[in-house]
């Protein structure tokens, strides 16, 4: 049972991460290897505004909330803009390379040491007991969290008219700019909407572990994650999220510990050897340098 | 093959064409930089020697990058792990069985080569960012691999290695190295420019330009994508087991993301699709930190932020790449011809058809 | 002449700065009128309406010279949604909707720059339409090519446009079809006032519905006028009907080798 429940946090966290790959991928076909790095700082932006609205948590993390989408939306429009209609390998390596800016520019801003968000806030991470098992209180808001995340973004997109458009510009940008879909305000929503949701899992993470160096490797093994449902299916995002760390738990529970960073990439490779596409992606030429 | 010079030079034979080197200005500045090579470490300091040697050492790696990337257009972000794989093929080798140098070597390239082997494999189904997926998830387990090795044996510090012995004269000096790994770069580069210029290379150009074309025409796709990547690793092997000669001491930690990332970013940097880029590029990545420390000392924050001067050296290489990325996507390459093409043509400049 | 709505002035449009695929070409588009495009492949059509739409600059293209100009209103060079809001909606010769999205929500898609009449103009598409409305949750990629352009049409409608830009209405379609989708737009211009411009292989279905025809070759406008006037033409019958007396060895030759051609026929007989 307690497998059962680390299995669950553990792909609620690859989930809400993997999300905002796909989104990103979907709407703008480019591959946002920053995210990892994008999910630090939106750790490091609540332990910011907790210290900043000492004594009014909920105030923080609404603030910290908003700060995650705009970073998002300057990311866009600062950088990624610039790279539409680039190469394929072009705009990946400028995704590494705001990673790169970005790790080092969160050394120099807060320092190397672990930081506890949620002693910031003044919450406790309570132990909830659950038949049997035991879960952390903020690894029940993060699997609740991420349930409710997909759901709105189902909703969002196969229900509103702004959800229609972003899927139509990820179909085919020429048609979209026709019809009178302006391309840059979708990806800046696309960026914006990513960057949310990755700064969320942060944020949860963070209060449940602080902030280590080690939060961005976990960016990393989400992307595996995504690869494996599908790059452009959300609903391939969650079912690779449980694949993967059903996976990796297991592994670590019965071969080896130490195995629990490279699990995701062997699923990754199998998954590219069987069905390149993902179980849920659309079959895309696989041409797109 | 160089660009045509300005007018009043002409070719009249074949062999003129082909030619490496055109014009006696060329075949001039060629000799002139040849004996400023030959005579640098008489008259560099022991920092500067440092510097050369690992810009050599790097450079065997980007070009045989350049090659893999930029020629034959196979996206690989797992460079770093073939460097790992050749420098623990050396390690374990001196270690278990106390090779010698003579043995290390071949036994580096010929795992380089099998690596490749293995990285090649998904190129025959997948392509763009698909195949660099692969790679990186190749090189966190070659690289996982030797970092296993590590804890199983006990030198979780890393593998110590003895320099390596011709026939009892011991080589520790920087300077012999850097004649040695000089000879070894130009090497690589005079092979390079060769396989280029012959069939194979013609073969990588095709496939990377459109692969249906390209087995229309009677290419051998599959052995040209796989004879890609072998020559690539390989080469990238035999470097991998010189860097670990050279540094006398192997551990997983120095074949992260962030190395094989470098090597992708010099061959952007320096620009893609020639191999003057690769070398542009190594130079650039290898004496950009170096660089960044002289801007701060000079700038007096130093002693600030001495601590975490390698997070300044991130940010700054992250805020560069992607400024190279936006604003010079032909990376120094493209500056390079640029500034050259303004000095042979200022006199005849054309205002394009248009506004 | 009626008011413009839509004025081409000696456009040019030129292809990487040095290719010029468009040389002085010349259009007026009375409001309220179906203006037909002809020429063969290569002419210049699409490019000319690839520079009203504000597509060319995909292409590393540009209008290099003369004006384009919408109610009066200065267009060339401008992005493809300023474009759109200004009222002027493309129905594109490939892929033309969105092949993964329902047909619903390819119509709910469209941006309109006005709320309120946004409604109205969608329910034009369903209207005009009818058999849409049946496929309402069919994914678009399983339509027919029928289907599929009314479906665009119908997308474009839905954009609440002043001109309508139609770019081979005929291509892979069955006659039948084509003159039933040309029907509709002349219903569609009678109702809404809409202006249309066609651009067209298939001469004589689009001179049978067009209120005007300008003809294209080599990037210059050859013929224009009437349409009845154009259909009784012999260079137009000879090169785009194939109805003409018939050239001597049975093979229909290029408008390029005209004055040959004419030579050869005085004397020829």
């Amino acid at each position: 049972m307690q497998l059962a429940v680390n299995i669950a946090v553990l792909a609620a966290i690859y989930a809400l991460i993997a999300c905002g790959y796909v989104l990103i991928y979907r709407v703008s076909r480019v591959l946002s290897l920053a995210h990892g790095e994008l999910m630090m700082l939106g750790a490091y932006g609540l332990a910011a505004t907790a210290s900043l609205f000492a004594g009014n948590p909920l105030v923080a993390i609404a603030a910290s909330a908003v700060l995650a989408l705009a970073v998002g939306f300057l990311v866009y429009g600062l950088l990624m803009w610039r790279m539409t209609g680039e190469s394929v390998l072009a705009a990946v390596l400028a995704t590494i390379a705001l990673g790169i800016l970005l790790r080092g520019a969160m050394i120099l801003a807060f320092g190397t040491q672990t930081q506890y968000p949620l002693q910031q806030l003044g919450w406790a991470n309570a132990s909830i007991a659950i038949g049997g098992a035991r879960i952390s209180g903020a690894g029940l808001v993060l699997v609740a969290g991420t349930a409710l995340v997909y759901g709105a973004l189902f909703l969002f997109l196969h229900a509103s008219r702004w959800g229609i458009r972003m899927r139509a510009a990820g179909q085919n940008p020429l048609l979209a700019a026709q019809r009178g879909i302006r391309l840059h305000g979708v990806y800046a929503l696309a960026w914006g909407l990513a960057t949310f949701t990755g700064g969320m899992a942060g944020m949860l993470i963070a209060c449940d572990a602080g902030i280590e160096a080690t939060l961005v490797t976990i960016g990393l093994k989400a992307f595996p994650a995504a690869l494996v449902g599908g790059l452009d299916s959300l609903l391939g995002a969650l079912v690779g999220a449980w694949i993967v760390a059903g996976a990796e738990v297991l592994i670590i529970q019965y071969v080896d510990p130490l195995l629990s960073d490279v699990v995701p990439f062997f699923v990754l490779l199998a998954m590219l050897v069987i069905r390149p596409w993902g179980l849920f992606g659309t079959c895309e030429e696989l041409d797109r340098v | 093959m160089s660009t045509p010079r300005a007018s009043g030079y002409f070719r009249t034979r074949y062999e003129h064409d082909q030619a490496l080197l055109d014009t006696r200005a060329q075949k001039a500045w060629l000799a002139a930089f040849c004996i400023a090579l030959a005579a640098f470490p008489f008259v560099a300091g022991a920092f500067a020697l440092d510097l050369a040697n690992q810009v050599l050492l790097m450079s065997i790696g980007a070009i045989a990058l350049m090659l893999l990337t930029g020629y034959a257009g196979q996206i690989s972000l797992g460079h770093a792990g073939l460097l790992a794989a050749g420098a623990f093929t050396t390690g374990i080798l001196f270690k278990e069985a106390g090779a010698s140098f003579w043995v290390t070597l071949p036994s580096s390239a010929a795992v380089g080569a099998l690596i490749g082997l293995v990285f090649g494999l998904p190129s025959l189904r997948l392509r763009g960012l698909y195949l660099a997926m692969s790679t990186l998830a190749l090189h966190f387990l070659v690289v996982q691999a030797g970092q296993e090795y590590e804890t199983r044996r006990g030198h979780s510090t890393g593998v110590l290695i003895d320099p390596p012995s011709l026939g009892g004269w011991v080589m520790n000096d920087p300077r012999a190295w850097y004649f040695v790994l000089l000879a070894a770069s130009i090497a690589t580069l005079l092979f390079s420019l060769n396989l280029l210029r012959g069939r194979t290379g013609r073969a990588w150009r095709a496939i990377h330009g459109r692969e249906a074309v390209a087995a229309a025409l009677g290419i051998d796709v599959r052995a040209a994508k796989l004879s890609a990547f072998v020559v690539s690793c390989t080469l990238t092997a035999v470097a991998g087991c010189l860097f670990a000669y050279y540094r006398g001491f192997v551990s997983a930690e120095a074949f992260s993301l962030f190395v094989a990332i470098q090597y992708v970013a010099a061959i952007i940097i320096g620009g893609i699709g020639s191999i003057l880029g690769a070398v542009l590029g190594t130079v650039f990545v290898v004496l950009f930190p170096y660089g960044i420390e002289a801007l701060m000392s000079a700038l007096g924050l130093s002693e600030r932020l001495s601590s975490v001067v390698f997070a300044v050296n991130y940010a700054a290489f992250g805020l560069v790449m992607i400024l190279f990325l936006v604003f010079e996507p032909q990376g120094l390459v493209g500056i390079w011809r640029r500034v050259q093409a303004w000095f042979l043509l200022w006199p005849f400049k054309q205002k394009p058809v248009g506004k | 002449m009626s008011e413009a709505l839509l004025q081409l002035e000696k456009v040019e449009v030129a292809y990487h700065r040095v290719i010029t695929a468009v040389q002085g070409v010349s259009l007026h588009v009375p409001k309220g009128s179906i203006v037909a495009l002809l020429g063969t492949n290569g002419a210049g059509k699409t490019t000319t309406l690839r520079a009203i739409s504000g597509f060319i600059g995909l292409d590393d293209a540009r209008v290099t010279d003369g004006a384009i100009s919408f109610r009066g209103e200065r267009i060339e060079n401008r992005a493809p949604h300023e474009v759109t809001a200004r009222g002027i909606a493309l129905v594109p010769e490939r892929s033309k909707v969105f092949e993964n999205l329902t047909v619903q929500e390819n119509i709910e898609a469209v941006v309109q720059k006005d709320r309120a009449a946004g409604a109205r103009h969608s329910d034009a598409a369903w209207e005009y339409f009818p058999a849409l409305a049946r496929l309402r949750r069919r994914d678009a990629g399983y339509l027919s090519g029928g289907e599929r352009q009314m479906l665009a049409i119908g997308a474009a409608l839905a954009c609440g446009p002043e001109l309508l830009l139609v770019d081979e209405l005929s291509q892979g379609l069955a006659p039948l079809i084509v003159r039933d989708l040309l029907q509709r737009l002349q219903e569609i211009r009678k109702d809404l006032g809409m202006t249309v411009l066609l651009v067209e292989q298939n001469a004589a279905l689009a001179l049978e519905a067009a209120d005007h025809a300008y003809v294209m070759e080599n990037g210059r406008i050859v013929l224009d006028g009437d349409p009845q006037r154009l259909l009784a033409h012999q260079d137009v019958q000879e090169f785009y009907l194939g109805t003409g007396a018939g050239s001597r060895d049975g093979m229909r030759r290029n408008y390029r080798d005209v004055k040959q051609y004419r030579r050869s026929r005085r004397w020829y007989g």
